[in-house]
């Protein structure tokens, strides 16, 4: 009678085990065979930018700001790209310090290179550190048919089709440089993808799979799926037995 | 007799591998060996590749011809209109980027009558892989010319853990040779 109890007590728990985490379980098995298979499925690649998952991760939207050259739009995306309005045209990395315009070619001063741009926005080439271009420039200005890059220390007249530098007789304060950032407008930001930061899918189904996702409680709540999954193993295997005695009486 | 071949077998077993695991730790801790860096500058490599003469620097516009074939030798988009060169007597010398696994590496090959006399690593940015620019690895390089099927015409020995970084050298070193081909075929009034 009283093993006949215990038979039952199993089972009852062993449904009970088996209904309160079946889909944490089902979950489980999901993620982990998308985890195991991540560079197959290419999870790495795939980027999420959702403004609730960047807030949840405690990331935020930078905002992205630029220069308006005519009717265009150059600005740096927060990704280490430069942006002639919605097409990336280069790398560049950030600050986007100035922009100029001189006849034909746009030109974009990055930390730590110059773009030249053709009018439509294509880059025609760019002129890095590496090539000559000084550390500590800061800025690009147009004037008078010439094309000037403003050091911390000196002006230096550029040549565009060259590249080369020559020391320039004249003041900084005389050129008008475009230094000064104002925010891309809305519509544009809203064109835009992958634009600041974002979350790999394969770290998100990572954290969930993990529990990690939900903080401290999460992983609690896995540890506690965890042990549920051996206790439902071993009751399980009880059941199993049980019956097997069943059948054999 | 056993026993005291059999300690000292052991014992220098053990120091064995105490001294590589030392040496290891050692050679993973030495900053020295973080690739990372800007070995030599763009206008120092030309003048380099050309003393004791002044090279002349020009354009090489790509046309669809020229970008077709250049994005097939580097497997992507080629960014930019045109690329610079410096060249004199049938010697071209490029300054080429390609990205190794997530950087960009800058890679300066110098071509002398259609053959590769050398190639230099002038910036990597990568933290592993930078084997690629030690001289004995690139001594490999010279003498390579392109087949017809725009590959080079040497094999180039691979490093083991600067696979990408020896992929991007080869692709940038057949690069080069292509473009000087184009460059010493156009006539003078077209570069």
């Amino acid at each position: 009678m009283k093993s006949s109890n215990s038979v039952k007590r199993n089972i009852i728990w062993h449904r009970r085990l088996g209904l309160s985490i079946f889909l944490l379980l089902i979950f489980l098995a999901i993620s982990g065979f998308a985890l195991n298979h991540s560079p197959a499925l290419k999870l790495n690649k795939v980027s999420l930018s959702n403004s609730w998952l960047l807030s949840w991760y405690g990331l935020e939207k930078p905002l992205i700001q630029g220069f308006k050259l005519d009717d265009k739009w150059l600005y740096e995306n927060g990704n280490n790209l430069l942006y002639v309005d919605t097409q990336a045209v280069a790398p560049c990395s950030p600050p986007l310090l100035s922009v100029a315009e001189s006849p034909n070619i746009l030109f974009a001063l990055c930390a730590d290179s110059v773009h030249l741009l053709t009018e439509n926005g294509q880059l025609l080439e760019s002129f890095s550190q590496l090539d000559g271009l000084p550390v500590n420039t800061r800025a690009i200005s147009a004037a008078d048919n010439s094309l000037y890059l403003i050091t911390d220390s000196a002006v230096l007249e550029f040549n565009p089709d060259s590249l080369a530098l020559q020391p320039a007789e004249i003041d900084s304060a005389s050129l008008n440089a475009l230094t000064a950032q104002l925010p891309v407008p809305e519509s544009l930001e809203q064109q835009l993808e992958n634009t600041g930061p974002s979350i790999s899918l394969e770290t998100v189904i990572l954290d969930l799979h993990s529990g990690r996702f939900f903080g401290q409680f999460g992983v609690l709540v896995m540890d506690i799926v965890g042990l549920l999954i051996c206790i439902l193993s071993i009751t399980g295997l009880f059941a199993w037995i049980n019956r097997l005695r069943q059948i054999k009486q | 007799m056993f026993n005291r071949l059999y300690n000292s077998l052991f014992n220098n077993l053990i120091s064995k591998v105490v001294f590589t695991g030392l040496l290891t730790i050692t050679l993973l801790a030495s900053p020295q060996l973080s690739a990372k860096g800007v070995y030599q500058s763009g206008p120092d490599f030309i003048a380099e590749a050309f003393a004791p003469h002044q090279p002349e620097a020009d354009v090489l516009w790509f046309n669809d011809n020229i970008r077709q074939q250049a994005e097939k030798i580097l497997g992507h988009r080629v960014l930019g209109l045109r690329v610079r060169y410096h060249h004199s007597a049938g010697k071209s010398a490029w300054i080429l980027n390609e990205i190794g696994k997530e950087m960009p590496i800058t890679i300066g090959v110098v071509i002398d009558q259609g053959k590769i006399s050398s190639v230099k690593i002038l910036a990597y940015r990568e933290s592993r892989g930078g084997e690629v620019r030690y001289p004995a690895y690139m001594a490999q390089y010279q003498g390579a010319t392109l087949t017809d099927r725009y590959k080079l015409d040497k094999s180039i020995d691979g490093i083991t853990g600067a696979t990408l970084s020896v992929w991007a050298v080869n692709k940038v070193a057949a690069l080069a040779l292509y473009y000087h081909s184009q460059v010493m075929s156009q006539p003078e009034s077209t570069k």
